[in-house]
């Protein structure tokens, strides 16, 4: 099977006025498809940086992503963002939903962005897997942390992206708040097969994967598949 | 859906929207009042000589139609050369002051029996006929305007005159004196501003006119039929200039306040700036957000600067009733271009700023 996601010596070089930092030294990593994959490591080692690459939020300065077959290191920043917009999905530890809309505002103009229409199946699918049917009309000021996150959640996945990439999804999150996003996240893996590559600090979050990578500043330690 | 967070995103400004919004208004009703006051004047000033009934006016050279501000007299004793004319029947001498008395008006030095002649006379609502000294017929709007019958004083150039009658308004101006009185006053004796001309027949007037050009080739001579029609604002130098002035004024008020208003929404839209692009919002998409809300605001502030000019016109007509502000379709119209060009050249750098805003520093915005 072809990995949906191919990392091959990637580098990223953050360049602020005259310092360099080397968030990303030569990453090596593969993500399958139907894949729930956690990434875990100490602040600063780059898991961020590695997101970002991956769904094309910024280039990566050297070596190789391939997302679905595509090189991102190779795409122009208008193609980028064209894949980012058909196969990504992000969710952030700051739930990011836009204020002023309600919840299935911030779906639907998810779904506005992605082009594909309004399509109401797969909207009352996921609104239905993540619990908001009943919430659908508040804003986010109106929902608890856990509910925004669900928001998002699904604003993530409603145009079915072949790879969800998740920060953190549950750092602001309490106890029992993170039990309900995190389950939500296995049933999407597992009842849709959706490709996840979350990062946590949590050992007990990386517990819902099924399989834990190792970061450490700027490289994998570990976590290349025992196939 | 872009309809609605835009929407709703103005609605979540409330403050900055309404001001952006006022400010566009009063941009708008800068160019329409302004333009407005000024064609009404000019208008009204045509429609007014139209009705004195004369065919033709004659002036100094290089005169205004704009009465208000006339050039050096004339003698009187022209008169004599322009009654030799063929086909001319009464011609009436007039000297123009400009009062400035509260507000802007224009006096007419008028011989009675001459301006009788060439205008068919006055209607009076009350009072008599101007005789000599220190006389004044007033019309009827500027006696309403200044609650003024006949036997009241009006202080005139520093002199009180006694109002001996009111007229009906629509003979040339709102105020008549002897012209003698005027040539006195102004030590322009035997002097005159221009001259009104009667025809025989009214088919003679381009003969008369074709005679008179011969006869006065620099003087301004116009026939009076169409004077109305004719009167553009090109006919008083100077008033494009002030129009341009003031479009510029508002081209600069309106593309300063959407700049402002644009650039801090960006500002304070970091964040959502980023979102957006994670979803894959395009820079193209981005842009149409920023670009589609200035152009509401742009809208809204259109809408009522129209309320405003027509708000405006009311106010200064009610307060000076003589003055006529004429607002017009064409104007609006071109008030409403140029408030959405200078606001869309406005947003055109904030919204450049947000299109092309680099995802990863706009997520981490605090
Ligand atoms: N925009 C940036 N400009 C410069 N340096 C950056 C930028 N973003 C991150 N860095 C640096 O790159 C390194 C990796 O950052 P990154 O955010 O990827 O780490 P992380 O593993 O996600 O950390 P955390 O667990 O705290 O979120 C850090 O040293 C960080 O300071
Ligand atoms: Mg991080």
């Amino acid at each position: 099977m072809e990995p949906i996601l191919k990392t091959e010596n990637l580098w990223k070089v953050y360049r602020s006025s005259k310092v360099e930092v080397p968030a990303l030294r030569g990453v090596n990593f593969e993500v399958y498809p139907g894949e729930f994959v956690t990434v875990m490591g100490p602040s600063g080692c780059g898991k961020s940086t590695l997101l970002y690459v991956m769904g094309g939020l910024t280039q990566p300065t050297r070596g190789r992503v391939l997302v679905d077959g595509n090189d991102l290191a190779t795409l122009s920043d208008a193609e980028r963002t064209r894949l980012r917009r058909h196969k990504i999905g992000f969710v952030f530890q700051r739930f990011n939903l836009l204020p002023t809309l309600t919840a299935r505002g911030n779906i639907a103009i998810a779904q506005h962005i992605h082009g594909n229409g309004f399509d109401p199946h797969r909207f009352a699918t996921i609104t239905r897997m993540l619990g908001l049917t009943e919430r659908l009309h508040h804003r986010p000021a109106e929902l608890s942390g856990g509910e925004q996150q669900r928001v998002a959640l699904a604003r993530a996945v409603i145009h079915e992206p072949k790879l969800l990439l998740a920060d953190e999804p549950t750092g602001n999150l309490d106890t029992r708040n993170s039990e309900i996003v995190l389950g939500m996240l296995r049933q999407l893996n597992r009842e849709l097969g959706q490709t996840i590559v979350m990062i946590t600090h949590n050992p007990e979050a990386a517990a819902y994967a099924s399989r834990v990578v190792h970061m450490r500043d700027g490289v994998m330690v570990d976590g290349i598949p025992a196939d | 859906m872009i309809a609605q967070l835009i929407v709703r995103n103005l609605f979540h400004r409330k403050l900055r929207t309404l001001i952006s919004v006022l400010a566009v208004g009063v941009e708008v009703a800068l160019v329409v009042v302004m333009v407005g006051l000024t064609t009404g004047m000019l208008q009204e000033t045509a429609k007014r000589i139209e009705g004195i009934g004369a065919d033709i006016m004659l002036q100094p050279p290089s005169s205004s139609v704009f009465l208000a501000f006339s050039s050096a007299p004339m003698p009187v004793r022209i008169r004599d050369r322009l009654m030799t004319i063929e086909g001319v029947r009464a011609v009436a001498p007039v000297l123009l002051q400009s009062s400035t008395s509260g507000g802007l008006d224009v006096v007419y030095g008028i011989e009675p029996e001459s301006f009788r002649a060439v205008s068919g006379g006055f209607v009076l609502h009350e009072g008599r006929e101007l005789r000599e000294g220190y006389e004044v017929l007033v019309d009827d709007w500027y006696a309403a305007a200044r609650k003024l019958r006949a036997g009241d004083t009006l202080r005139l150039f520093d002199h009180d005159f006694t109002v001996v009658g009111v007229v009906e308004h629509g003979k040339g101006a709102r105020l008549f004196v002897p012209i003698r009185t005027l040539q006195q006053m102004f030590g322009a004796a035997d002097k005159a501003s221009l001259f009104f001309i009667k025809c025989a027949r009214a088919e003679q007037t381009p003969r008369v006119i074709e005679q008179l050009r011969a006869l006065f080739p620099r003087y301004e001579i116009r026939p009076l039929k169409d004077l109305l029609s004719m009167m553009t604002t090109s006919s008083l130098p100077g008033l494009d200039a002030f129009h341009r002035s003031m479009i510029a004024l508002a081209i600069v008020i309106g593309f300063l306040v959407i700049l402002l208003s644009m650039y801090t929404t960006t500002l304070e839209r970091t964040r959502e700036i980023g979102v957006l692009k994670s979803l894959g919002a395009s820079k193209a998409y981005i842009a149409r957000i920023f670009l589609a809300e200035s152009a509401l605001l742009c809208a809204a502030g259109i809408l009522v600067g129209v309320g405003f000019s027509y708000l405006a016109r009311a106010v200064l007509t009610g307060l000076f009733p003589t003055l006529s502000v004429q607002i017009t379709h064409e104007w609006l119209l071109r008030a409403a271009a140029i408030a959405l060009g200078a606001g869309l050249a406005g947003a055109a750098y904030p919204t450049w700023l947000a299109s092309r805003r680099d995802p990863i520093r706009a997520l981490a915005y605090e």
